[in-house]
């Protein structure tokens, strides 16, 4: 019972991860149909570029955070701009290869600049209560809420999972009550017609990208908490991501918030009680499961008008 | 009118310096401009095993050094090909068939990841070449080629040693869970582990995989924890046993880690931080038990490269001294490269003795019929204020 319960948080912990990504994905096709893989690679530059900031410059982590977040919605911007803006009109394959290739340079970027060695957040450029460890004389764990039977929670996961609703709560808010909301909205309905009611499409999709971009962000500072910040760690991240956007029903963001809840705790369960060696396959048996049954994903709208 | 000038001015000086008569001074090139000898390094220099590969080049490029520096093999200087696989079976084929093919090439050291060892092991038999790996030891690398040889033991003597010693030296352990990296390594460990931990009588709890490249080893930990093993045996390399030791620390798993030689480098203390103290592991070679000469190899390595060598340098360095030693007494500029190539297998072969054994800084290294180096030892280390330091008690013998 101890261990479902903290499995159960295990896996939330990760679908928090995982929606944060999911949302950019999700966003980005909404609105210009694309699937831009360099997102995976937007959420690795923030880890690396939060690595940076507490490493190089020594800025403390709480200040580095939304400063990763802001460069990354630049650089989400500025791949926009240099990549995708180009090819707005032209078949929608164009733009696909594109997201393909830029997501290839910003790997091999990252490579180039940081190594392909994993690296990690030091533990002394962290606020205390992010680090969870067990006292080994002890066994007791510092930084963690006990529960019952046993499991912990550690305040990290607590944090993790209060910023992803946090989150998930303002970006929902942004899109219902504010009018760059409601311009983002239209352009999901119908980017011609909202051109032409005077709207400007290509600032929404900008800004779309940028805070696409900042989510996944924080998801990569996230995950660099816990795992290893490497150049590969957003095509892993990003696939399963995308796979909670599908399973959610491309287009939807409320979709991709459950999908990536419903993946990480897939994820977790799948390993944790039914084979360990196959993961993240469990996660995509469960994904294929419901396109089949349901092909534009649990919140997608089976309308064909967007082909 | 200029462009012409220059045209024949480049045509002049072509000829004058370019074109000279080719037999106005070949005698003396040929005794000036000595002939190369190629040999292929093949190991993971970059990807999840990069670090170990790092140390591989830098042990090799050490002894590439020494032999050139000391005149060579027999006057021919010897050149060695760094080749990367990535650390990925599908790269070591392609890498396989590329050094296969190149005429030029005597011998292979390497590779590194069992895996990829065995990718290679068909294409290096098929065409004829030695694969001598400096640190594969997957049970099966060596079995089923006359071709393949390694200079450390294999995980059939390690899984073993190590379930002994969780048994006979450390104290209170009853109770093990292992999590292994679901490949040819991490498989065929585990299962020499499981085989002799049943039969001396520990009890597995626990038996978990996880694929490589995972970060992520909370659900399969928290799966462990509810088992409470006294002591969990992590079958995999470096990479993700610091993120499962870290994470298992962080979960709050107190039992006792313990490692094999995949664990053994540098990169473990680094990621893994203050979750890596205590941490038992086993290796083929640690310089503390090395004598004069590993101390000696060791202040080179340090003056060449300005880091300490590790166990893979060492090794790697010895691979190569076989390779030099056997090129040495085999080499017939005259031959035709498959008869080079099968002389220094056939020289390797004839290493089958401790008299008539190759004696490197990491001991002796002498083959069985399968290529397997004979009575090596293991050793235990342990982690210690973030550095590994030789375990206090060590096992000599296995029962």
């Amino acid at each position: 019972m101890a261990q479902l319960l903290e499995q159960f948080i295990n896996g939330l912990v990760l679908g928090g991860i995982y929606a944060l990504i999911a949302v950019g994905y999700t966003m980005v096709y909404g609105i210009i149909q694309l699937i831009n893989f360099a997102h995976g690679e937007i959420f690795m530059f923030g880890a690396y570029l939060a690595l940076m900031l507490v490493t190089v410059f020594n800025i403390p982590f709480w200040i580095a955070v939304p400063a990763s977040m802001l460069l990354c919605a630049m650089l989400g911007m500025l791949i926009d701009l240099v990549a995708y803006r180009p090819l707005r009109d032209a078949p929608r394959l164009s733009a696909l290869i594109t997201a393909i290739g830029i997501s290839l340079v910003l790997q091999n970027l990252a490579r180039m600049i940081w190594s392909a060695r994993p690296q990690l957040f030091p533990t002394e450029t962290l606020p205390a209560f992010l680090i969870s460890e067990v006292n080994m004389q002890t066994g007791e764990i510092l930084n963690a809420i006990p529960l019952p039977g046993g499991g912990i929670l550690p305040y990290r996961d607590v944090s993790i999972l209060l910023l992803a609703v946090v989150l998930m709560i303002a970006l929902n808010r942004l899109i219902y009550l504010t009018k760059i909301g409601k311009a983002m909205r239209a352009c999901a309905q119908n980017r011609v017609a909202s051109n032409l009611m005077g709207i400007k499409t290509n600032q929404v999709i900008a800004v779309t990208f940028a805070i696409g971009s900042a989510l996944g962000a924080v998801a990569g500072i996230m995950v660099g908490l816990s795992e290893n910040i490497t150049p590969t760690m957003g095509y892993y991240k990003g696939v399963a991501a995308f796979a909670a956007a599908v399973l959610g029903g491309i287009g939807n963001i409320t979709g991709a918030m459950l999908g990536g809840i419903i993946i990480g705790l897939a994820e977790v369960f799948g390993a944790g009680y039914i084979s360990s060696g196959y993961r993240l396959a469990i996660a995509y048996i469960i994904m294929i499961a419901v396109i089949v049954i349901r092909p534009s994903g649990l919140f997608g709208k089976s309308t064909a008008n967007r082909a | 009118m200029r462009n012409w000038l220059v045209g024949l001015l480049i045509v002049g000086f072509v000829s004058v310096f370019g074109c000279q008569p080719p037999d106005k001074n070949t005698s003396e090139t040929q005794t000036k401009v000595q002939k190369e000898l190629k040999v292929a390094v093949a190991a993971p220099y970059t990807g999840g095993s990069a670090a170990f590969g790092e140390m591989i080049r830098r042990g090799a490029e050490l002894r590439e050094n020494e032999i050139n520096e000391a005149g060579g093999i027999n006057g021919m200087k010897l050149t060695l090909l760094f080749e990367d696989d990535a650390g990925k079976p599908s790269e070591a084929s392609l890498v396989a068939e590329r050094i296969a093919n190149n005429p030029q090439i005597l011998a292979v050291v390497g590779h590194f990841n069992s895996d990829c060892s065995l990718a290679g092991q068909e294409i290096y038999d098929r065409a004829g070449i030695v694969e001598l790996s400096p640190g594969s030891t997957a049970v099966e690398v060596c079995e089923g080629s006359s071709w393949t040889f390694r200079n450390l033991y294999h995980d059939g003597f390690q899984g073993k040693f190590i379930a002994q010693y969780l048994d006979n030296v450390l104290t209170g352990i009853e109770s093990v869970a292992v999590f292994f990296d679901n490949d040819a390594y991490g498989r065929g460990l585990r299962n020499a582990f499981v085989a002799e931990a049943e039969k001396i009588g520990l009890t597995l709890v626990a038996s978990e995989a996880y694929e490589r490249d995972s970060t992520n080893f909370k659900a399969q930990l928290t799966s462990i924890k509810a088992k409470n093993p006294d002591a969990i045996f992590i079958s995999g390399l470096y990479t993700e046993a610091s993120l499962i030791v870290k994470q298992g620390r962080e979960a709050g798993i107190t039992a006792q880690f313990f490692g094999a030689d995949g664990v053994d480098s540098p990169d473990f203390l680094t990621i893994a931080g203050s979750a890596a103290e205590g941490t038992y592991l086993t290796t083929p070679f640690t310089f503390g038990a090395g004598g004069a000469e590993a101390q000696q190899m060791a202040a080179d390595f340090e003056a060449l490269h300005g880091v300490a060598p590790d166990t893979w340098a060492a090794l790697t360095y010895d691979a190569v001294g076989m390779i030099q030693d056997a090129l040495t007494k085999t080499y017939n500029a005259e031959a035709t490269i498959a008869d080079n190539r099968q002389a220094i297998r056939e020289h390797l072969a004839s290493l089958d003795t401790p008299e008539e054994s190759y004696k490197g800084v990491t001991g002796l290294t002498y083959f069985d019929i399968n290529g397997d180096t004979v009575n090596k030892p293991a050793y235990v280390k342990i982690v210690k204020d973030g550095q590994f330091v030789a375990a206090e008690k060590q096992l000599r013998e296995l029962k």
